[in-house]
């Protein structure tokens, strides 16, 4: 059978993206100009200014990403686009320019869900994933559990109903003045420090459901720093710590509970949240205990990425179900 | 050999495509309805070029409207046109959106002012004489309020010793009223159909700068968006 080649475009945050993935597997290239330097001095994602800078820079990034495939812009066989959720002004300019681009090859136009692609990364790395499996999708604007009978069959059993979790890692983070992106910079500060000399609370909701709640643990964490700062025995390091450990707590609980409680084989993880340590290491841990198969992409592959647009494509691309040329980008649509 | 230009307009509520040579304006299409340019610019783009039996790889360019004009509106123009090209290797001609519209007017002595709604109670504007040639620019394209523009229109006239004021373009519409009151019978309007920007009128405009090879860089080309993001300002006001 004929490779197929599927160049992916992604902007529906703060990264600019193309990717080239053969066969729905193989990452030809995968190029990412971030715009996280830009968005610092902010204190966070600015929707506007990350839209200018896409506009800036797509051209470049998908050029780049065909150099570094050793691909001409014919040799694709269709160009697919994340077209939702995200920044509405952000998401346009990538689907725009897919649109003028796949018109211009004369190749079919494929829309992808941004969340869906980032649970895919999962099957850009790992072969024979068994379902039905739970996934955990949680990043900057996403914290939800979903219940996956196939590949494409997915039901949403649980998501947070106030901030999600990498958007608690960015306001603690950015309250402690430890900079943006939270996750990583909180990370950084809990490798010096200890969880348990400060006591933050477990915020479960309901034990029986898969909601998740950060408000609460992010005002929290808030107040302890702001009453031992008064004291004068404030530890960045060990709030950091006990934050995080008290975070990943509850989504390593949840997810292992669901797994159980549905009778799965197989535990996902996706999206930038995915990339924190603790949660990698604590989920591995409790996935073993229990007998359940885990699975999450390489660091890479977390974050916002193009190879997990392109590879998500394939699936669609051989079902034939592509995108007219009226395609729009939605903010908030989980179209699962 | 033969220029074939595609236009394209997105800057404002219009959208607009048009399909020109050298001496014929070949097919436009003009669109002020609410559908989002999102929906309906590429399926315009796409029906100008099958109606006209036109094949990409025929454009001698594409010229595009690059504002200011709402921003997103700008993006959408600007991401299709950098696909479209980028892909085929078209040159890309880059025209101030103000000077487009300045562009349906022909043969006056009085001051042609574009006007486009800028939201923020201010409009987009710049100042443009005609003569007996095309409307020329006088100066820079400027955000700025109603009042001040009527304030800059006065002044600009004076030194030019033009008499009467041409306003046109949808921030005109938006402030009518007080225009009316401040400069009163020396306002002339135009039709309906000179009022917005015009694809066509994109194209006309970009016949000059293609026969002279004045492209783009489609890796450097950007919004002319007059305007910082509101974040960028607060932040050089040391607000954040
Ligand atoms: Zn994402």
């Amino acid at each position: 059978m004929k490779d197929i080649l599927i160049l992916g475009i992604e902007t529906s945050c703060d990264e600019t993206a193309a990717a080239i993935v053969k066969n729905g597997r193989h990452i030809l290239s995968n190029v990412i100009n971030s715009q996280i330097s830009i968005h610092q001095q902010f204190g966070g994602v600015v929707p506007e200014v990350a839209s200018r800078k896409h506009i800036e820079n797509i051209a470049g990034v998908v050029d780049m990403a065909f150099k570094e495939a050793g691909l001409e812009y014919s040799d694709i066989d269709a160009v697919a686009v994340a077209n939702a959720p995200g920044l509405v002004g952000a998401l346009l300019v990538g689907v725009s320019f897919a649109k003028g681009f796949a018109y211009a090859i004369d190749k079919p136009l494929i829309a992808v869900n941004h969340l869906q692609g980032h649970i895919y990364a999962n099957f850009l790395e790992h072969e024979n994933i068994s379902f039905p499996a739970i996934c955990l999708v949680v990043s900057g604007g996403h914290t939800s559990l979903l219940y996956m009978k196939s590949r494409g069959d997915l039901k949403l059993i649980g998501e947070t109903r106030d901030d999600a979790a990498g958007e608690a890692f960015d306001k603690v983070a950015r309250f402690l003045g430890l900079g943006y992106p939270g996750g990583p910079a909180i990370q950084k500060a809990a490798q010096n420090g200890l969880a348990g000399r400060y006591k933050l609370p477990r915020v479960f909701m309901d034990r029986n459901n898969y909601e998740f709640s950060f408000s609460g643990l992010k005002t929290a964490a808030m107040n302890l720093w702001r009453k031992s700062e008064k004291q004068g025995d404030a530890n960045i390091s060990d709030l950091a710590a006990e934050f995080q450990e008290a975070l990943v707590e509850v989504l390593v609980d949840k997810t292992v509970r669901a797994g159980l409680e549905y009778k799965v084989n197989t535990l996902l993880m996706a999206g930038g949240v995915a990339a924190n340590q603790k949660l990698r290491n604590m989920l591995k841990k409790r996935a073993e205990e229990t007998g359940l198969q885990l699975y999450f992409p390489a660091l890479q592959l977390c974050t916002d990425n193009a190879a997990m647009i392109a590879g998500d494509a394939h699936y669609y691309y051989i079902n034939e179900q592509f995108a007219p040329l009226t395609l729009n980008a939605h903010p908030g649509l989980w179209s699962l | 050999m033969k220029l074939l230009i595609l236009a394209i307009d997105s800057a404002t509520p219009v959208a607009g495509v048009a399909l020109l040579t050298e001496e014929k304006l070949l097919k436009e299409e003009f669109s002020n309805y609410k559908k989002t340019h999102s929906e309906t610019l590429m399926v315009m783009i796409d029906r100008v070029m099958k109606e006209c039996e036109c094949n990409l790889d025929e454009l001698t360019a594409i010229a595009l409207s690059i504002g200011p004009g709402s921003f997103t509106g700008l993006r959408i123009g600007m991401a299709t046109v950098k696909g479209l090209s980028q892909a085929k290797a078209i040159p890309l001609v880059a025209i101030p959106t103000l000077d487009a519209i300045a562009h349906n007017i022909t043969g006056t002595k009085a001051l042609v002012c574009p006007l486009l709604d800028a939201r923020k109670q201010e409009v987009y504007t710049a100042f443009y004489a005609v003569g007996n040639t095309y409307p020329q620019r006088l100066g820079d394209i400027m955000a700025c309020s109603p009042e001040d523009f009527v304030e800059a229109a006065l002044e600009k006239a004076g030194e030019q010793g033009q008499d009467g004021f041409i306003l046109l373009g949808d921030g005109y519409y938006r402030y009518r009223e007080f225009f009316q009151e401040k400069l009163g019978d020396r306002i002339k309007e135009v039709p309906l159909h000179l009022a917005l920007p015009r694809a066509s009128a994109v194209g006309s405009l970009a016949i000059d700068k293609v026969r002279q090879e004045d492209y783009a860089d489609p890796l450097e080309l950007r919004p002319l968006y007059i305007r910082l993001s509101e974040a960028e300002y607060r932040l050089g006001k040391g607000e954040l």
